[in-house]
């Protein structure tokens, strides 16, 4: 069996080092020397470069080194992947561009040409991770006010059609949430390949949706052994319902030459972290299952970096340190291969990794950690926690 | 006033051209070394760098269901052409109004602002049903009111809230770094007093269709009455036929479908006639002409000159 690695690529500006909080890379901190695209010259004067720049040079990292491409991530103040697609659609060659989307957002056909037309530009480079979740406040900045529970069943309508008019010329359709008359992409797009789906979401009507329609099931990073029930459970569930589903992790690493030095960039990062920031952990309201299942592992008042080490090269505080998850692994370049390995022991098909800054690390974890995958495979399956 | 002149690209234009799918084969003593890697994008922008090399100002996209998505074309294309504006045409039907005025902002972040929207002229109701939409004949109006007030709404304002029929937002609106970049310049056409108080309401420029000067300079005047003073730049939309000497274009005038309105005439008179709508008020031109490319270099080396001659004299004349 081979599995698919994916690299992220950071929508909301990069940070120069996992210790820092401030984005030196994008506009998303206020401009100060040293800054990268945008940056200023040697006479001070603002570049003329822009964050597509340095989202050009991550990506290109990350096929250099043989990851398949990278999930591109939107919220409401990051820059969008369908755009960002498009705009490095011809300075890549092989790298996948994993877009997220909420399916509410777009008219199903026109997504679905918009989609044709970039799988025509990319030699078929497009994959989606489609988003239902979220939702509360944020979904009403987003102008959408359906509630949880439909917007699966809006998700499920709006794949359908995808689907549907794919490669057809007259297709119909009547559901709840959108109707459809005589539809189908026009000759020229048809014969595209199908974007693989990956599928988010961790409630009953997730799941539903996901046996479905989607390729891979893909979750946050949770203690192993909790991660790999869920993802028998999601395969088992999945297949009852006439599906078949992968699943994949999406994981950060620190990944060093030693575990030493692994763990004190963790400590010199925590350390920067105000009493505040701490404070204010937690983020956005938002009635996603999956970020309750990860606040649920937060421990309360963590004074040290390691009151939030949960297992063996297993930390849970790196949204302390960037957005995302919290959970993610520390360890030497052979300890992070080998907790990968566990992962793939426990049902894992395929990885969407990242590290920060995104440039550097793409090159260290797909130069040093990636060619040490699947030498300890057979030895490791429990030996972890 | 200056004027500004736009590119017309179609992108269902000459179908077979860059089109995998539609490569002539060459006679087997040619030997073929096209690769896989080529596709229809070659084509696109082989146009857009006709047209910002010839000093073209902007390149419009058109939206048409039977080719590639113009906002996927335009970004491509800004990506890789430099200067020229790049202005995809989309129907208001694409979905949220939050979420297309946040792709703009992407767009003009990394293309400095070089992006204006289109909306793309209503498609009969079969047609619209064939794209899931079914709003009706009577409501198209207000859906793109609310798209438009919508996505300037959250472009401008934070937070911003808004309850329509077809478009709700709470507290919504862009946080820095994303709303510093321009919002994209509005694009409206139509005939009628509907479509220009849309217009007025709306955009920054409305495209009208081809007519004679009294025509437009009587459209013109109607459109300033409905703004209620906001101001609305007026443009023209025209297909032109243009040739060396007039008796030329005519001959080739009566090979080929015409769209409406085609300005056949020789490049002086082009000039002349186009040089007259910027007398009457139009400030921006969209041309356009097939095939695509050859027509971009054509009306770009020997009619751009000649109308800007004309109307940077006229400029100083006044």
């Amino acid at each position: 069996m081979s599995i698919d690695f994916y690299w992220r690529l950071p929508t909301h500006g990069c940070h120069n080092s996992i210790q820092t909080s401030g984005y030196e890379r994008g506009d998303w901190s206020p401009l100060r020397p040293g800054n990268i695209a945008p940056g200023r010259d040697r006479d001070g004067e603002v570049d003329g470069f822009t964050y597509i720049d340095h989202l050009a040079a991550i990506a290109q990292a990350a096929e250099a080194v043989g990851f398949q491409g990278g999930l591109i991530p939107s919220f409401p103040n990051t820059d969008d992947p369908w755009v960002i697609s498009s705009l490095l659609a011809r300075e890549t060659k092989s790298f996948r561009f994993m877009i997220a989307f909420q399916p509410g957002f777009g008219n199903p056909v026109h997504t679905a040409r918009m989609a044709a037309s970039l799988q025509r530009a990319t030699g078929g480079r497009l994959l989606f991770n489609i988003i239902t979740g979220g939702g509360g406040p944020a979904q009403l900045w987003w102008g959408d006010s359906f509630a949880h529970d439909d917007r699966y069943g809006r998700t499920s309508e709006f794949l359908d059609i995808f689907k549907g008019v794919w490669n057809a010329s007259d297709f119909s359709y009547d559901g709840a949430f959108y109707q459809l008359r005589s539809g189908g992409l026009a000759p020229a797009l048809r014969g595209e390949e199908f974007p693989e789906i990956w599928f988010s979401g961790s409630s009953d009507a997730a799941l539903q949706t996901a046996a479905r329609h989607a390729d891979y099931y893909l979750s946050w990073l949770e203690p192993f052994d909790q991660l790999g029930e869920k993802f028998a459970r999601v395969k088992e569930r999945t297949a009852a319902l006439g599906g078949e589903q992968k699943c994949a992790v999406r994981v950060d690493l620190v990944a060093r030459a030693t575990e030493e030095e692994a763990w004190a960039d963790i400590e010199k990062g925590f350390s920067n972290v105000s009493e505040e920031a701490r404070q204010r952990w937690g983020g956005q309201g938002s009635d996603s299952v999956g970020a309750a299942r990860q606040a649920a592992l937060r421990p309360a008042d963590a004074r040290r970096y390691d009151d939030l080490i949960v297992a063996p090269n297993l930390w849970g505080g790196f949204s302390l340190l960037r957005g995302g998850p919290a959970l993610g692994i520390v360890g030497s370049y052979e300890q992070c291969a080998a907790r990968l390995d566990d992962l793939i022991a426990r049902g894992t098909d395929a990885f969407i990794l990242a590290g920060t800054p995104h440039l550097e690390e793409a090159y260290r974890v797909g130069e040093e950690v990636l060619p040490l995958l699947g030498r300890q495979a057979s030895a490791l399956p429990v030996a972890a926690e | 006033m200056t004027l500004s002149v736009h590119w017309r690209l179609d992108p269902a234009a000459e179908p077979r051209r860059s089109e995998p799918g539609a490569w002539q084969r060459l006679p087997a003593l040619a030997r073929d070394r096209r690769v896989s890697t080529q596709n229809r994008f070659d084509y696109f922008l082989q146009v857009a760098q006709a047209a910002a090399q010839t000093a073209f100002d902007g390149l419009f996209v058109r939206h048409r269901i039977e080719a590639d998505e113009s906002r996927i074309i335009a970004a491509i294309i800004a990506r890789a052409v430099p200067h020229i504006h790049v202005v995809p045409e989309f129907p208001a039907s694409v979905g949220s109004a939050v979420y297309a005025a946040k792709q703009a902002t992407t767009f003009q972040r990394a293309a400095h602002d070089r992006l204006g929207w289109a909306i793309a002229p209503d498609a009969e109701p079969a047609g619209r049903e064939a794209q899931a939409d079914f709003v009706s004949d009577g409501d198209l109006a207000q859906r793109l009111d609310e798209f438009l007030t919508v996505a300037r709404g959250v472009h401008r304002e934070r937070p911003f809230s808004f309850k329509g029929s077809y478009f709700e937002v709470e507290n919504g609106g862009f946080d820095a770094p994303l709303n510093r970049a321009s919002f994209p310049r509005v694009y409206l056409q139509g005939s009628g007093d509907a479509a220009l108080a849309l217009s007025g309401r709306h955009a920054d420029m409305h495209l009208f269709a081809p007519a004679s000067t009294e025509a437009l300079a009587k459209d013109i005047a109607r459109l300033n009455a409905l703004a209620d003073g906001r101001s609305v730049a007026a443009g023209l939309i025209q297909p032109l036929l243009v040739r060396d000497e007039r008796q030329t274009a005519e001959r080739d005038a009566r090979d080929r479908p015409l769209a409406p309105g085609t300005l056949v005439a020789s490049y002086d008179e082009a000039a002349e006639i186009l040089a007259g709508f910027a007398a009457i008020g139009i400030t921006e031109l969209v041309l356009e002409a097939t095939p695509t490319l050859e027509e971009a270099y054509r009306i770009g080396q020997h009619l751009l000159p000649r109308l800007r001659a004309l109307t940077s004299a006229a400029r100083q004349a006044a």
